[in-house]
């Protein structure tokens, strides 16, 4: 095994770390916007319509970052 | 024609100790803000058990000042990539250089990842809230994610209110414990760092006389 492999394969380890961390980071963000939607159901306010916006975008960046590590790394 | 006699206020509109009454009853409605910690008779606020003949009387979240500590953390990681890194970097001098991708993947989700920290700081204070109605009084706890509390006391079950301040912050920005016993088996109520904790528990107090007076508001 050249060493050329064997930095392939630890960069490629480590993609597969960050791909994981970054999938983990989906269901964390998922979590966040499922939460909102039970909580507006208890309480329901005019203001809660910024932070659902806010929790989709935070998932929606989430997704894509998930994307762009996939391609780029 | 002059006035010979006036008469006196009623013991109903007379200030109590000093202080003047609570107006519970106002036809002033205003709406939330996402900021907003205290509000009387708010006119955009509903929660799930609320009945039809039910008005909320006082809305309250902990004071705005309890999200400083976590907004100066939040302003510390957001700017740590720009002042840390580069120092530990040239401290390190690693030899294995890193690559241009695992660079921008990890600025990008490093301020995913503080976007989300604020965000979910922002939530747990923002559905943490304390609702007086002219029925009961209700507190829910939304302690992390997936784990929410909801307490309520009906105003005929309060048996002593006080409330509690101390600390630098506190003095200065108005803000306190509301501690509420109920009759019974019931848990106490305890309304954490709201403002104006004075007028909360005149508010409440209030109620339960009128409650005691007239068996409803």
């Amino acid at each position: 095994m050249t060493p050329d492999n064997v930095g392939y394969l630890a960069w490629m380890g480590m993609k597969l770390m960050a791909l994981v961390g970054l999938g983990i980071y989906i269901v964390f963000a998922f979590v966040i916007v499922r939460q909102e939607q039970l909580m507006s159901k208890v309480l329901e306010a005019q203001s809660e319509k910024i932070l659902s916006v806010l929790s989709w975008i935070h998932l929606g960046v989430s997704v894509v970052v998930f994307f762009l590590a996939l391609l780029i790394l | 024609m002059p006035v010979l006699f006036e008469a006196p206020p009623t013991k109903k509109q007379s200030s109590k100790k000093g202080k003047p009454p609570v107006k519970i009853v106002s036809t002033v409605k205003l709406n939330t803000t996402p900021l907003t910690a205290y509000l009387m008779h708010p006119n955009d606020i509903r929660f799930e058990t609320q009945d039809p003949d039910e008005e909320v009387i006082l809305f309250m979240r902990q004071h705005i000042i309890v999200l400083i500590p976590k907004l100066i953390i939040g302003i510390i990681v957001f700017f740590a990539p720009l002042i840390l890194f580069p120092i530990l970097i040239r401290f390190l001098q690693s030899p294995v250089e890193i690559p241009g991708g695992y660079v921008i993947v990890g600025t990008v989700f490093w301020y995913l990842a503080t976007f989300g920290f604020f965000l979910s700081m922002f939530m747990q204070w923002y559905f943490n809230i304390f609702i007086v109605t002219n029925h009961r009084i209700i507190d829910i706890d939304f302690l992390f994610f997936l784990y929410k509390k909801f307490g309520e006391a009906k105003i005929e079950k309060i048996q002593d209110i006080s409330f509690r301040t101390g600390g630098i912050t506190a003095t200065v920005f108005n803000y306190g414990d509301v501690i509420i016993q109920t009759a019974g088996e019931l848990p106490n109520l305890i309304f954490e760092k709201v403002p104006r904790p004075s007028e909360v528990v005149h508010i409440l107090s209030d109620l339960t006389e009128d409650h005691k007076e007239t068996g409803d508001v």
